[in-house]
């Protein structure tokens, strides 16, 4: 069964962008635009890994990033976080990986890859 | 009769001129006509010292020799009494100022004159506070003018002088403006009308040529109830306050910029994720020959490339400052020329623009240009608030209004509102809830146009219902505006004019 990954970003462009590039790769996706969304989605669909924007409105990914390191369920899902913002990698502890907008996408299949074997 | 009380009362009378000479809160001499003093009253003693067997010019001046122009001696030839104000030095060596009255003694109507009297009274008092209030005229550190009711300027402190030039004589307009007639907000004329204090902000051009701002308060000269025939025109100098205003307004944007790379820099990572994503989807489309995909590729690199093109227009309207260059014109029209502009584009998403004009609002002083970016800024936002919400009946309305000596747009929409999170950020750099179809600058750059036009910009949001923003100029901030408008204009064409 291909593993499921769970796209929260704001910006329909990289949403698309990022489900087509890892649909390609195989995996299965699901996607929200914004933190509330994502918390919603993630119950919902179970995701084995979590992509997250960190500037979003509505619930910043900051905050929703707090809020699934908390859970009990989702605790231990590895999350990467894709964003553009300086100074992103003091926003939030221990995400499994921190990637700069615009993403390298031989490494983000790279680091998927780990994560998910 | 005479006769009578002369015989039965000699005593009184004599101790009544007796009583008079010495009592009298006057200085009393008597001279005869080689200027001896023949007799005085204890105030003249104590007041000049020993005088029998002086001279008056002796006593009275410590002098050798007659004072030039002497009033006794004319006295001595005409007959006719005579008032005089004079210094001299008191028995102390003390310089005294003293009026002088001047009479002549006869035997009997139409004899000679053999005495005069002399009646001073001390005025050092009088005189000290008369210099020192002319001090005070001179040396406060403002401008003082008097001018009467054909704005000619009949007194003007040394302040003044120094900054706009010997003007005696000269109208208050001319010299503080370099205008030929009557300035259009002139508190001078509202304090003549009325007899009231006045006050406004004014821009003039010091004698040198450089601008001075100025705030001008007149009061009318005189006592109340009468005709106002002179006002006193007195004038804070505020042109270092202006540029020190000028300079944290500068300092604020430049702040605002420097935090605006930041947030720059993360829009443009994210359009280049966008370009890049684009670029990736329509090469899967390329090589799978997928029509669908090669489109959604295409859409991806347009969007992108156009989101580019509104940062660049947005953050370069952001972060050019400028003083608003104001012309007179029309609120009305212009906000006739935004819903002209916008009606098609309102339609297109069942958006209802409409217009609520108040006449009053007349002809005031504004930047077209900024008004018109902030209208545009606001009604592009209160469609897309429209457009966002469940309401099916999207409505805006731009109003305009003249009210409590303001001038205001308004505009309403009954789009998605705000909650009070939101409506904290709208003001912040690149903040956006459009996603990546707002720059986050709209309300920013509306802010800074405001602000330079002295005026406010209040936004009231309730969400789900609706939002309402208000921009607001205070016409007194406008005119001042206006008039250092001018004053910059008249500047410059005579610096044009001398090189």
């Amino acid at each position: 069964m291909s593993k499921k990954i769970l796209i929260i970003d704001d910006e329909a462009d990289i949403r698309d962008f990022l489900t087509q590039l890892l649909e390609d790769e195989g995996y299965e996706t699901a996607t929200a635009d914004d933190g509330l969304k994502g918390l919603d989605k993630a119950k919902e669909f179970h995701p084995d890994l979590i992509t997250l924007d960190l500037q979003m409105p509505n619930d910043t990914g900051t905050a929703f990033y707090r809020k699934i390191h908390r859970d009990k369920d989702f605790g231990a899902t590895p999350v990467i976080v894709i964003s553009g913002i300086a100074g992103r990698h003091l926003a939030i502890r221990e995400p499994l990986a921190v990637m700069d907008k615009p993403i390298d996408k031989a490494k983000l299949l790279e680091t998927i890859k780990s994560a998910l074997n | 009769m005479s006769t009578t009380s002369e015989t039965k009362t000699p005593a009184l009378e004599d101790w009544m001129y007796r009583g008079l000479f010495q009592q009298v809160p006057f200085n009393v001499a008597i001279i005869d006509q080689d200027y001896n003093i023949v007799n005085a009253n204890d105030n003249f003693t104590e007041y000049f010292g020993p005088w029998r067997g002086k001279k008056c010019y002796r006593v009275y001046k410590k002098l050798s020799q007659p004072c030039l122009g002497c009033n006794a001696r004319l006295t001595f030839e005409d007959g006719q009494p005579r008032v005089s104000d004079e210094s001299g030095v008191d028995q102390h060596g003390q310089e005294a100022h003293y009026v002088v009255h001047i009479a002549p003694l006869r035997k009997r109507k139409g004899a000679s004159v053999k005495y005069i009297v002399e009646m001073s009274r001390d005025i050092v008092e009088t005189k000290n506070w008369q210099m020192e209030y002319q001090l005070l005229f001179e040396r406060v550190p403002c401008y003082i003018t008097v001018i009467d009711r054909n704005y000619k300027i009949i007194r003007a402190n040394e302040n003044f002088r120094r900054t706009f030039g010997d003007v005696l004589g000269r109208q208050c307009f001319e010299v503080y403006k370099k205008r030929r007639t009557k300035c259009p907000n002139c508190p001078a004329a509202r304090t003549f009308r009325d007899g009231q204090v006045h006050r406004s902000q004014q821009v003039g051009i010091k004698k040198g040529g450089d601008k001075a701002n100025y705030v001008l308060t007149t009061s009318p000269l005189g006592r109340q109830g009468d005709d106002v025939a002179h006002v006193i025109e007195m004038s804070m100098d505020i042109t270092d306050v202006k540029k020190l205003q000028k300079e944290v307004i500068e300092a604020e944007r430049l702040s605002a910029v420097g935090q605006t790379v930041a947030g720059l820099a993360h829009s443009i990572k994210n359009i280049l994720m966008g370009l890049e994503g684009g670029m990736y989807i329509m090469g899967r489309g390329l090589q799978r020959n997928d029509r669908e995909k090669l489109t959604q590729g295409w859409d991806m690199l347009e969007r992108n490339f156009n989101k580019t093109t509104s940062l660049v227009r947005d953050f370069l309207s952001f972060a050019k400052g400028r003083m608003p260059e104001l012309e007179m014109v029309k609120p009305n029209a212009l906000v006739e020329e935004i819903i002209d502009l916008y009606q098609a584009i309102a339609a297109e998403v069942g958006v209802t623009l409409t217009a609520d004009l108040d006449p009053k609002v007349g002809t005031v002083p504004l930047d077209p240009k900024g008004i018109h970016t902030c209208l545009t800024n606001l009604v592009s936002n209160a469609i897309d608030a429209c457009e966002m919400s469940d309401n099916r009946q999207g409505e805006v309305t731009i109003a305009t209004s003249a009210k409590k000596g303001a001038v205001s747009f308004t505009v309403t929409d009954n789009g998605t509102g705000m909650d009070s999170d939101i409506k904290r950020k709208v003001f912040t750099t690149f903040f956006t809830t459009k996603g990546g179809k707002g720059t986050g600058l709209g309300l920013l750059t509306t802010r800074r146009i405001v602000k330079e036009h002295g005026g406010h910009i209040t936004v009231r949001s309730i969400s789900g219902q609706g939002t309402r923003f208000r921009i607001s100029f205070p016409k007194s901030r406008l005119t001042t505006l206006y008039d250092e408008n001018k004053a910059e204009q008249v500047l410059k064409q005579q610096v044009k004019e001398r090189s």
